[in-house]
């Protein structure tokens, strides 16, 4: 029988949540936004889920709407972090403060 | 010009006069001059056509300022009593700018000196004019100004400066219970309008009528603040003798009788007994002095002292009357003494003139009636007067009747000290000897002035103008009128008798040589106030003073100002830590909102 | 039969997630998150959603996760520390993920979203339904979606270039 709603909106929560410990806990910067896919994806589960028990189309469309989000945050963030490594030599979260007061 | 415009133009000419003064005539003193006369002449010509023309109105306002239910309205009330005072107000004032024309004729600041009198001039016709208590209290402020601004002519001299403070800071203190008695009067009888005004609830019925009579303490100069007047002296003599003799400190009397309906038998008993002390005190003081304006000063105070008693005892028509002669003979007596000054080249000294009999004749006639006239020779304008309040105070009072019949002994004793020993014997100066009658700008207003202290106490002769008041003199009957005579005679003869036998023309004072004790008394006697007035504010206010001083450093600045901006400044300093610059502590922060957001979706919060 | 496969799907896509999230290596991690990518893509296909399985396939796991595999090893550290763990940071952490899973569940259960059965009709996959829904319903989406990808491209040129040329970055 096919699973209920209910499972997938708790399976789209755990991935979600599992995705925001890797945020908070990781220190390498990489880690971190594999971490942030993590949590996109998981998003794109539940849109996907509603959409096909609500019995439209409007969830499935705008996945793609995600997807190139993500590609595309994927592509400066990537960009960003190396320019970053260059003047820093580091990619760790925790050298990464100058911000600071 | 209807009689209202008319009373308009006279209240605003000095005031354009001054305006063009000190707009335009800064510099040119003759022209200031001629420009300020032409508005006393105007308002001397004003003043005696209203009067004699016969129009009285008194219901002519207009509001000028409007709080919700209350309004402050300038208004105009001409009956009998204004019409009496702004005559003499004319008179004696367009006297006096004739007389400063010769007076302050070599003077440098001429066009400053025309300014103040005009604004003098403006301001004291505003307050005879007044309608109601409020408009009257602006210029009585005004007024007050004037006399600052005239006294501290010569600002250069310290004491002048120092006089004017005075004069205004004392000014200040009774009008502060002026100020009082208006408000409490508005507040308890609804309005201050003075054809209105009434004793509409028994409410601070004592009370108000003394708060308003603390007005005329301070501008009238009665105990206990009197201290100014005798300092005010510093200002030049045509000052002295317009504001400080005829007018300005007249005008508390003129208040008193505009609002003589709030009057209670405990409040006229209290202003009784103020006036016949200070006409004491002012008498006993005068005894002793060497200046020549300082002794007038004094013997406007006792005066003045006549007047208010006169009021006390509960006529408005004796005090108006002696008002009236008074104004006429003191202004001469002023100007004569401001003659006499002149030509001893600023000589003030009575022990440094001498002999002036002959070298000045026509100042010492009219001298002479001026004295007279003070100490009530039968025939002249002060006779009368007196006459009236010394029958009024033996109908009502006798123990005010000795005092004010002591104080005319002690009248004639030191007015005809002065009369003597600037006038008779030899010069003991040599600026005395140099003496010679000055121009006919100074002699013009003299000889006007003797005229009208002369005639000046036949109330029948008088148009009916001043009915109103006139009619208000009481009339002694029978017995009373013979004894009043008598007691008058006997006042003068003893005490001018007593004073030309006493003092001898050779420049001593001979009372300080025989009975050096008295003499010190009463020296003693002039600067008690000054005194414990000193005292009270070196002592006392000053230590208050710093005591506030002290809390508004510490208190307001320290914990208030300063401490709102400590306050500040930790908030900055506990938001400063959170910004730690760590990603982790960032999304915790981000968390942090979303179960916010979250309680309140569940309403949780 | 659905159900096993959707249970071991999920099973395998958790346990990938984890792996992502704990592994030492960012390289493992990587190749954890491409089979986590996959369970997804299973996931979908259950759901009647292959085109869009196709494409997470396609996309994500080809282009996105390459692009990572090429900057890890670009960003060659040899000297990186290893990821310790920390008890105070990772308790934070674990409570909030509890906290979130709670949180989402909550508002699930508000909206009864568990009743129903899936609808019946087959929405399908139909690539053709999608295009139209794109070029009508959802046609300014579709033109910010390029608007954003062409400065995403212009960012990036600008930021590697500024790099590359050693100025100092901003």
């Amino acid at each position: 029988m096919t699973p209920t709603l209910d499972a997938y909106v708790i399976l789209s929560s755990a991935l979600f949540a599992i995705g925001f410990f890797g945020v908070l806990v990781r220190r390498n910067t990489l880690v971190v936004f594999m971490c942030l896919e993590l949590m996109l994806v998981a998003a794109t589960l539940a849109l996907v889920a509603f959409s096909r028990f609500n019995g439209t189309e409007d969830g499935d469309i705008f996945v793609f709407f995600i997807l190139t989000v993500a590609a595309a945050e994927v592509a400066v963030g990537l960009a960003i972090i190396v320019a970053l490594f260059r003047t820093r030599q580091t990619v760790q979260v925790d050298q990464l403060d100058s911000l600071k007061h | 010009m209807t009689p209202l415009h008319l009373a308009l133009c006279v209240l605003l000419a000095p005031l354009a006069s001054a305006a063009l003064i000190a707009l335009f005539l800064r510099r040119k003193g003759t022209m200031a001059a001629t420009v300020s006369v032409a508005a006393a002449v105007f308002v001397a010509g004003g003043a005696l056509a209203l009067a004699f023309g016969g129009a009285r109105f008194s219901d002519a306002s207009c509001e000028w300022l409007r709080f919700g239910s209350f309004s402050i309205s300038l208004g105009f009330k001409y009956d009998d009593l204004a019409a009496l005072m702004l005559s003499i107000v004319g008179v004696v004032g367009l006297c006096v700018h004739v007389f400063s024309l010769g007076y302050m004729h070599d003077d440098a600041a001429k066009a400053r000196f025309f300014g103040g009198l005009s604004i003098f001039m403006f301001s004291m016709t505003g307050i005879v004019l007044a309608d109601n208590l409020f408009m009257m209290f602006i210029f009585w402020e005004l007024v007050g100004f004037s006399s600052y601004l005239l006294i501290n002519h010569w600002h250069e001299r310290k004491s002048a400066s120092d006089a004017a403070k005075k004069a205004f800071i004392v000014n200040r203190v009774g009008d502060f219970g002026f100020l009082l008695g208006i408000i409490l009067c508005y507040w308890a009888n609804g309005t201050v309008n003075l054809t209105e005004l009434g004793n509409h609830s028994p409410v601070f019925s004592r009370l108000i009528p003394l708060l308003l009579f603390c007005g005329a303490v301070g501008k009238s100069a009665q105990l206990p603040l009197q201290v100014w007047l005798p300092d005010a002296m510093e200002g030049p003599t045509p000052v002295s003798a317009l504001i400080h003799a005829a007018t300005m400190v007249a005008a508390g009397i003129y208040m008193l009788c505009r609002i003589e309906v709030l009057m209670v038998p405990q409040a006229l008993h209290v202003i009784t007994w103020v006036g016949a002390l200070t006409a004491l005190y002012a008498a006993l003081c005068a005894v002793t002095q060497r200046d020549i304006k300082k002794v007038l000063a004094y013997s406007t105070l006792s005066q003045l002292g006549y007047m208010v008693a006169a009021f006390g005892l509960g006529s408005v028509g004796a005090a108006m009357f002696h008002l009236t002669t008074h104004a006429f003979f003191k202004a001469l007596l002023f100007l004569g003494s401001g003659s006499v000054i002149l030509a001893c080249h600023h000589e003030q000294d009575i022990f440094r003139m001498g002999g002036l009999r002959r070298k000045m004749p026509l100042t010492f006639w009219t001298f002479t009636i001026a004295v007279a006239a003070i100490i009530g020779l039968p025939g002249l304008a002060g006779f009368f007067s007196k006459d009236a309040i010394l029958a009024l105070a033996y109908g009502n009072n006798p123990a005010v009747f000795a005092v004010l019949a002591f104080t005319a002994v002690l009248t004639a004793f030191y007015m005809l000290r002065l009369w003597k020993i600037v006038f008779l014997g030899n010069p003991r100066s040599e600026s005395a000897d140099h003496a010679h009658e000055s121009g006919i700008s100074i002699t013009a207003p003299l000889v006007l002035l003797a005229a009208l202290s002369i005639i000046g106490g036949y109330t029948h002769a008088y148009p009916s103008a001043f009915e109103g008041v006139f009619s208000r003199i009481p009339e002694a009957a029978g017995a009373t009128h013979a004894i009043i005579f008598a007691v008058s005679i006997g006042v003068l003869v003893v005490g001018a008798g007593t004073a030309l036998a006493f003092y001898a023309t050779d420049g001593r004072d001979a009372l300080e040589e025989k009975a050096p004790a008295a003499f010190r008394f009463l020296g003693e006697l002039r600067t008690s106030f000054d005194s414990v007035y000193d005292y009270y504010v070196a002592k006392i206010q000053q230590r208050g003073a710093m005591i506030l001083n002290f809390v508004d450093i510490m208190g307001l600045g320290g914990l208030v100002v300063r401490g709102l901006g400590g306050a500040a400044e930790i908030v900055g300093f506990g938001l400063r830590a959170l910004h730690t610059g760590r990603l982790s502590n960032y999304v915790y922060w981000f968390l942090f909102g979303v179960v916010v957001f979250w309680a309140f979706a569940a309403g949780v919060l | 039969m659905e159900h096993a496969a959707f249970i071991s799907l999920s099973v395998l896509t958790l346990a990938c997630a984890l792996g992502v999230v704990l592994s030492k290596n960012a390289v493992n991690g990587a190749m954890c998150l491409l089979l986590c990518l996959a369970g997804i893509a299973g996931l979908f296909v259950q759901l009647h959603a292959y085109l869009l399985a196709f494409l997470l396939v396609l996309v994500y796991a080809g282009a996105v996760v390459a692009l990572f595999l090429f900057i890890v090893m670009l960003l060659d550290m040899q000297g990186g520390q290893p990821w310790r763990f920390r008890r105070l940071q990772s308790l934070a952490g674990f409570v909030a993920a509890a906290l979130l899973i709670t949180g989402l569940n909550l508002i699930a259960e508000r909206g009864r979203l568990g009743d129903g059965a899936p609808v019946g009709h087959e929405v399908g996959s139909s690539l053709k339904l999608y295009a139209y829904q794109l070029f009508t319903t959802y046609l300014l989406p579709v033109q910010v979606m390029g608007f954003l990808l062409l400065i995403s491209m212009l960012g990036v040129i600008v930021l590697s270039r500024r790099a590359a040329e050693g100025e100092p970055s901003k």
